[in-house]
């Protein structure tokens, strides 16, 4: 009896992208962040039992909760947490020229809310754990600086610390209750700014609905892009990128269908009420267009000719950048999540270019690569 | 191509009956297509190609579990269909095994499904 595996499945059929992959979250586990703990920081888990409160109240929406149930590693560890496995149910299979590490949501130092110290510690333990099991163990793979951004002076002291690191290429910041585009955050800006790194925005928990939780795991999910736009919204009119001139930001996970509803409404509103913020000089969407790049997971279905009239609605097909959120049940497969026959040019951007041009130390990529 | 070779990939015996109890799933290679064979509670096979429909999961790595049944009670939860519902392992969409694997929040959608019998205890399946 022959059996296939998912792995040789996908590498005979089909063929291989040039892909930078914009949202891969890698998972810790508390006794792997030990070792980089300092005390007495370590002895708060070892001894106390310490654990980051997290409140989702439904982790159960596909069949192996929030992780595509084939991710499991084979020994039984928790999904995203195995370098070797990824490589080959992902980087291998997909043949990407890069992924980005986004993390996962426990921990998650800049959503703790109080304890500010062992916010900033854990940032630390969680750079350093990432740098050595993964930025530096696959070529593949960049990284995101994490910070206990509540406390915006330790937090630029650690992006001076790993910021420089070449192959960590933005700083994290998670979408929940706190909104970034208020000055008291800008220091994290300009240290982001000066060692070209990007911002990379992911929402954690619960950014929606108020700051609460809705009823249903759906009615979350489909709010997310809402959180999104929270922040967008935020840091246009708080004047971040007139202050940072040279600042990108990625907005993860949140997908792209928003954008063109949020330019138009931003647009307009500027154009009655832009006595209250003459700190902004320009258009907003001209902002976003310039600024700001949006993954594309959790893509929504669309046929060729809705998703291109979306593109079309945003003014440029520049930025919207491919985004796995492997390994997580709502992955998209680059293989399959896009509509059939985009043309090459426009596969390339998305693929590929699109984050090149963003992400100002992806650059070196350029070089080795071809298009074709 | 010879005449054997061709009749090869019209019928193959996938295994002994025995070798998957209800509830099982198993991966089988059939000519060039992967597929899928599902054994119900009720004991009967069904086979498809193992590759969602949606954006071309394994299915085999998925679940055969029951489902929520639809109801006009908000808040309500009955679950039924235990170990016929197929679900995907990526977003969690569910197939019918017994309903010729339609989509059960769209059931114009379904599965490619093959003919299964079992034959001398054999499971056999054709294209
Ligand atoms: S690939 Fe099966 S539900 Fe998406």
């Amino acid at each position: 009896m022959a059996v296939t595996s998912y792995q040789a499945e996908q590498k005979s059929n089909q063929k291989k992208l040039n892909l930078i992959d914009t949202d891969i979250h890698e998972r810790v586990m508390y006794e792997d962040l030990l070792a980089y703990l300092d005390q007495p920081y370590r002895r708060y888990i070892t001894d106390c039992h310490w654990l980051q409160e997290k409140h989702m109240p439904y982790t159960q929406p596909a069949v192996a909760g929030v992780d595509r149930a084939d991710a499991i590693v084979p020994d039984g560890r928790p999904a995203g947490s195995d370098l070797s496995f990824m490589q080959e149910q992902l980087l291998d299979a997909c043949g990407h020229q890069a992924g980005i590490l986004t993390g996962a949501l426990d921990p998650s130092p800049s959503s703790m809310h109080g304890w500010y110290e062992m916010a900033t510690a854990l940032a630390t333990a969680y750079n350093d754990w990432q740098i050595e099991n993964w930025l530096e163990k696959d070529e593949r793979l960049y990284g995101s600086v994490h910070i206990a951004a509540q406390d915006p002076q330790a937090a630029v002291r650690e992006i001076e610390r790993v910021g420089s690191h070449p192959k960590m290429v933005q700083v994290l910041l998670p979408i929940d209750d706190i909104m970034w585009g208020d000055p008291y955050y800008h220091p994290i800006f300009e240290a982001a700014q000066r060692h070209d790194l990007m911002i990379g925005m992911h929402h954690n928990e619960p950014p929606v609905y108020y700051g609460k939780w809705p009823r249903y795991f759906i009615e979350w999910h489909t709010l997310i892009p809402t959180a999104h736009m929270n922040q967008v919204t935020n840091m246009v009119f708080n004047g971040v990128f007139e202050k940072f001139e040279g600042l990108k930001l990625m907005m993860i996970e949140g997908g792209f269908t928003y954008v063109p509803f949020l330019m138009r409404k931003m647009d307009q509103q500027y154009k009655d009420l832009r006595h209250e913020v003459p700190w902004v000089k320009r258009m907003p969407s001209d902002t976003i267009r310039e600024h700001i790049c949006f993954t594309t997971q959790p893509l929504e279905e669309m046929n060729k000719k809705t998703f291109l009239e979306v593109l079309d609605q945003m003014g440029t097909d520049d930025i919207v950048s491919f985004s796995t959120d492997y390994p997580h049940w709502d992955y998209d497969s680059p293989f399959e999540a896009l509509p059939p026959n985009l043309d090459a040019n426009l596969q390339r951007k998305l693929f590929y270019e699109n984050a090149l041009r963003f992400y100002p130390k992806l650059k070196g990529l350029a070089g080795g690569v071809s298009h074709e | 191509m010879n005449k054997n070779a061709l009749a090869d990939t019209k019928r193959e015996v996938v295994c002994h009956q025995d070798d998957l109890q209800p509830g099982q799933m198993l991966e089988y290679t059939f000519g060039r297509h992967p597929v899928v064979v599902c054994r119900a509670e009720d004991g009967r096979f069904f086979a498809f190609l193992n590759r969602c429909i949606h954006q071309g999961a394994p299915l085999s790595k998925g679940k055969l579990c029951g489902a929520t049944a639809p109801t006009s009670n908000i808040g309500e939860y009955r679950f039924e269909k235990e170990g016929d519902i197929l679900r995907c392992p990526w977003h969690g969409r569910e197939f019918d095994i017994k309903n010729s694997g339609c989509m059960l929040a769209q059931p114009k959608y379904k599965l490619k499904s093959f003919k299964v019998t079992v034959e001398d205890e054999h499971v056999v399946i054709y294209r």
